[in-house]
């Protein structure tokens, strides 16, 4: 019987190829502002904020997809040009000198949107303007515009509805185009927008529910527009205090939200969503998958968890005494420990999944197992 | 089931020739019924519509800025003390020159030229002649022309504006402020065509500094209307209020009617709402709609004011010059709480008014094209509450409503008189009864629009009349038409005997139907006109009767209904009207005589190409007339 049980599981495990299995391999961002005209300025300095935050923690151009619908920085009621700011005291100019906008205008519309999250181009589409992720990726769809009850509205002339949108989702997770999908809304009433979600692995949170209004942060005078809204305004200052090596959770976060400065409650949604919110990292969707190892040695065929002591006992002595310094170099140890700590059945799985990889001829081992089978059967069955 | 159904009702109703008849639908039903009854129908119709004229202040709603790109007075003001006291310089340096060149208008435009490309304008000077007071009928609807260059202009020389052309340092090359001013010899105002070839004007802002405010505080006086009764968007009237009062402290008024704030019906109506109010309130707290009977009073006052403006269909201001060419344009008269004297009230008073300029321009500089979300059709009973369209119309649309039913139920009596007398045993047919009234009607209609024209003949006479001479020419030749068309054309003149005479009632008829059509083609034109128009012209059309059947009653009540008719018909004359009206606004007869007076006002609306000339000639006039006819109808 238990023999029986071991080899149910070990086909069951042949059979599953779900994606729990596949590895967290990059970060993406979709950055989507969708309103036009003078007086939507902090739509256009909410998403500018969001792109400067996520190349600083860093996910680098080629993944990064900004759709900005207006161009504030170059308007002529701009009394600054060439320069957008997200505060009054100016000190940071977010429009600098790599900017690399790939929807501007008139292309920033909602079929434009959903080809990019569906993949569904033209042919003619250039490389710079596809989501080119795979079912490793994570994606951070961050939308601000003017919205309403389970609408988001592009440029004034036209909608996404929260259907719409969660058909996209449904299409990108039957192509396996993501691992994990997380999709930030800040427009009023943002929490309805994806309501009709159902795709397994996706992580919403909105800056105010049903019926309630998301407000801008503060009026900047000398441009004579509002620059900022505040649940951007919050999430920016949230993560100003963050580097590229920190691994704030997520719930830090959610957590970090206040309704009372926001004026609307932050809702999130995490039915969708499997890991605990806790041990996620920001860095998951806002920053970049880099598994640095640094080596003195070039071009030798190396096991990690050798190499890594190694470098632990030689870095203290290079170093300058810095604490970021000591910080990265304690990265490696904190991953080799946290890649001990994974769970020991996934563990085993890969092991396995490694080993089967290995192997040059799959059919054998099949008709093996399909034999071995058989002869089980007939020994349970007389037995019994 | 259904047939039987029909059947039955076809057995209920049974006409006098016993063949089945088919019971009418609703909607038919009430309209004879309504006609049937149209004299109380008629009397609570215009009730009606004169208590919704009344009731117009307290529905007015508080304004609101519609287009969200505007945000006025979100930007911080960039003027400094330095740009007030530059123009401190240039207003001292003008009284100087002025001193100094007595009687040398030209050479100022110069010097205002010269400040303008310091500043970093380009400057144009502009020649032009000053347009003759010509009615050409032509010509009455297109917009001026270059062509009205008159060889024997009233002023000897011309006159020259002086404009500069701000370009924007960082845009499209059209978007550009304009500056111009306006000095100007005759003392006449020049429309300028050159805005025709200019490309889409935003907004335009004609600013008078005038005297002293009589508030303890520095005014703001807002004129909107334009020619023909055309209002410029509300936002921008609203941005200014908005500006005015809550960022540079201005006291923000607009014209009111001064004698109605003293008028003591007014002031018993208004307590009547406010109790009304009240009551109300305390018998549902959702229902609050009363206002104090001070504010009552003011907001009737200023839209009486509104409604006069717009009727007459002459631009309040400078700004309407502008409306011709779809821009919008407002008038802002400042008037400093202080003599002008006082050197820092002075530099504190421009300060302000140069910053609420600042503030307005930078607004409407976020505008994407033009005004095009807020109200186009409204009517003011202060700075900061409206009526709109919607709302106004309903007391015309009451006011008016009486009219068809009155002509048909008169038209069925009439037809029912002339088929039981004996007189008129040819025109059996019921349709071709109406046309003789017709005739009568149409003749008198075609006079009105003679009568129309003729300014323009009289114009032409040469030689130099005073307009009382003019006015006392137009008055015989009119009347010398008049009876020609008594005499010529038979059964049209109330002098006629009884056998060539129509039938009292189907005129009446007809002349209601013609005031209501004119009526209702007028209120597309322009409301006000129309409003007030009927105001006048329903309770004389509905209340003409001959008087001579009364007199010789000898009721009370038709000799007291001969009597209003009799006054309403004597207000109904457009003389006498126009007499009235400048009483009741406080003006007065200046020295000239009625006929004067009379016709400069008739010059000047017909200068601004105003709808409401053409209404008094061709629709007031011909109705008045009828119902002059109907009262001594000979029967």
């Amino acid at each position: 019987m238990k023999i029986l049980m071991l080899v149910m599981l070990l086909c069951y495990s042949f059979a599953s190829s779900s994606g729990d299995t596949t590895i967290h391999t990059n970060n993406w961002a979709v950055l989507v502002c969708t309103s036009r005209f003078w007086f939507n300025y902090r739509h256009m300095a909410n998403t500018l904020s969001l792109y400067r935050t996520v190349k600083r923690l860093g996910i680098p151009d080629e993944r990064i997809i900004l759709m900005l619908a207006d161009d504030m920085a170059c308007n002529a009621r701009n009394e600054y040009p060439a320069q957008v700011f997200n505060n009054e005291n100016h000190k940071l100019n977010l429009y600098g000198d790599n900017v690399e906008v790939d929807y501007r205008g008139y292309e920033v519309t909602v079929e434009n949107f959903l080809r990019v999250l569906t993949g569904r181009h033209e042919n003619a589409v250039p490389r710079s303007k596809r989501l080119l992720s795979d079912e490793g990726s994570h994606i951070l769809l961050y939308m601000t515009g003017h919205g309403g009850d389970e609408f988001l509205k592009f440029q004034d002339a036209e909608e996404l509805q929260s259907h719409d949108l969660a058909d996209a989702v449904k299409q990108m997770k039957e192509k396996r185009r993501f691992k994990e999908l997380m999709i930030m809304v800040d427009t009023c009433q943002a929490a309805t927008l994806f309501n009709q979600l159902q795709s397994p692995g996706v992580l919403a949170i909105g800056s105010s529910l049903k019926g309630e209004n998301s407000y801008s942060h503060h009026l900047d005078s000398d441009i004579g527009v509002s620059v900022v809204d505040r649940f951007t305004y919050y999430t920016l200052a949230f993560f100003e205090r963050l580097n590229i090596y920190d691994n704030a959770s997520l719930n830090s976060l959610f957590r970090s939200y206040d309704p009372k400065l926001l004026m609307s409650t932050a809702y999130y949604r995490t039915d969708l969503y499997q890991p605990h919110l806790v041990e996620v990292p920001v860095t998951n969707f806002f920053g970049s998958v880099m598994e640095t190892i640094h080596t003195n040695s070039a071009y030798k065929a190396f096991s990690s968890k050798t190499s890594n002591s190694k470098i632990n006992s030689e870095m203290p002595l290079n170093q300058l005494s810095e604490d970021d310094e000591l910080q990265k170099a304690n990265i490696p140890n904190d991953e080799l420990k946290t890649e001990k700590q994974k769970c020991p059945y996934t563990q085993m799985r890969v092991d396995l999944q490694e080993k089967l990889e290995k192997l040059e001829n799959v059919d054998t081992v099949v008709n093996l197992s399909i034999a071995v089978m058989f002869i089980v059967v007939m020994v349970s069955s007389s037995l019994l | 089931m259904a047939g039987e159904k029909r059947n039955r009702e076809e057995e209920e109703v049974k006409t006098d020739d016993g063949s089945p008849k088919i019971k009418p639908r609703p909607i038919v039903r009430l309209g004879i019924f309504l006609i049937a009854h149209s004299p109380v129908f008629s009397v609570v119709f215009s009730a009606a519509g004169i208590l919704a004229l009344l009731l117009l202040p307290l529905l007015a709603k508080n304004t609101y800025i519609s287009e969200n790109a505007l945000m006025p007075g979100s930007a911080r003001s960039m003027l400094s003390n330095r740009d007030v006291s530059a123009g401190s310089k240039l207003v001292k340096d003008i009284k100087n020159f002025r001193l100094s060149h007595e009687g040398q208008g030209v050479e100022v435009q110069k010097l205002i030229g010269e400040y303008m490309s310091e500043m970093g304008a380009e400057v144009y000077y502009q020649k032009f002649h000053p347009e003759g007071n010509q009615f050409h009928p032509l010509h009455f609807f297109s917009g001026p022309d270059s062509y009205t260059l008159l060889d024997n202009v009233s002023c000897a020389s011309y006159g020259v504006n002086v404009a500069g052309i701000i370009r924007a340092p960082r845009g499209d090359g059209k978007e550009s402020i304009v500056l111009a001013s306006d000095l100007l010899k005759c003392g006449e105002l020049n429309t300028a065509d050159n805005f025709r070839r200019a490309g889409t004007v935003a907004a335009a802002l004609v600013l008078k500094v005038d005297g002293r405010s009589e508030r303890f505080e520095d005014t703001l006086s807002i004129y909107a209307e334009a020619s023909n009764g055309q209002m410029p968007n509300l936002d921008l009237i609203n941005v200014v209020n908005y500006l005015a009062v809550h960022r540079q402290g201005f006291y923000v008024r607009v014209e009111k009617v001064v004698s109605l704030l003293s008028s003591s019906w007014l002031k018993i109506i208004g307590e009547i709402f406010e109790a009304v109010g009240k009551l109300a309130h305390t018998l549902n707290p959702d229902w609050n709609f009363g206002i104090p009977a001070a504010d009552y009073l003011e907001g009737s006052a200023t839209l009486a004011s509104s409604l006069y403006s717009q009727a007459l269909g002459i631009p309040t201001g400078p700004h309407g010059a502008f409306r011709d060419y779809q821009v919008d344009a407002i008038t802002l008269k400042v008037s400093p709480r202080f003599p002008p004297d006082s050197k820092t009230r002075q530099h504190d008073f421009f300060l302000r008014g140069a910053r609420l300029l600042e503030g307005t321009i930078r607004s409407v500089n976020n505008l994407l094209e033009k005004f095009h979300q807020s109200f186009f059709l409204y009517l003011l009973t202060s700075p900061s509450k409206f009526i709109s369209v919607g709302v106004y119309m309903i007391a015309f649309a009451l006011l008016v409503a009486p009219l068809p039913m009155v002509a048909a139920s008169l038209y069925i009596d009439g037809c029912k008189a002339l088929t039981n007398s004996t007189l008129n045993p040819a025109g059996n047919f019921k349709s071709w009864k109406w046309l003789d009234a017709a005739k009568q009607v149409f003749a008198l209609h075609l006079l009105g629009f003679i009568v129309t024209l003729l300014p323009y003949f009289i114009c032409q006479i040469p030689g130099q009349h005073s307009p009382r001479n003019r006015s006392i020419m137009w008055g015989t030749t009119s009347s010398s038409l008049l009876f020609i068309t008594f005499a010529t054309i038979p059964g049209c003149s109330p002098f006629s005997s009884r056998l060539h005479g129509t039938n009292w009632a189907v005129v009446k008829s007809v002349t209601i139907s013609a005031a209501f059509i004119g009526l209702c083609l007028m209120s597309i034109i322009n409301f006000a006109t129309a409003e007030i128009g009927a105001l006048l012209l329903v309770p004389t059309c509905l209340m003409a009767q001959p008087i001579k059947p009364a007199l010789r009653s000898r009721k009370i009540k038709s000799l007291l209904g001969a009597f209003c008719s009799m006054v309403l018909l004597t207000i109904g004359f457009p003389v006498m009207f126009f007499a009235i009206s400048k009483e009741l606004l406080g003006e007065g007869l200046v020295g000239l005589s009625l006929g004067g007076e009379f016709w400069t006002w008739l010059e000047s609306l017909w200068a601004w190409k105003s709808a409401t000339y053409l209404y008094i000639g061709m629709v007031h006039l011909p109705c008045w007339l009828l119902c002059l006819c109907i009262l001594f109808h000979p029967s």
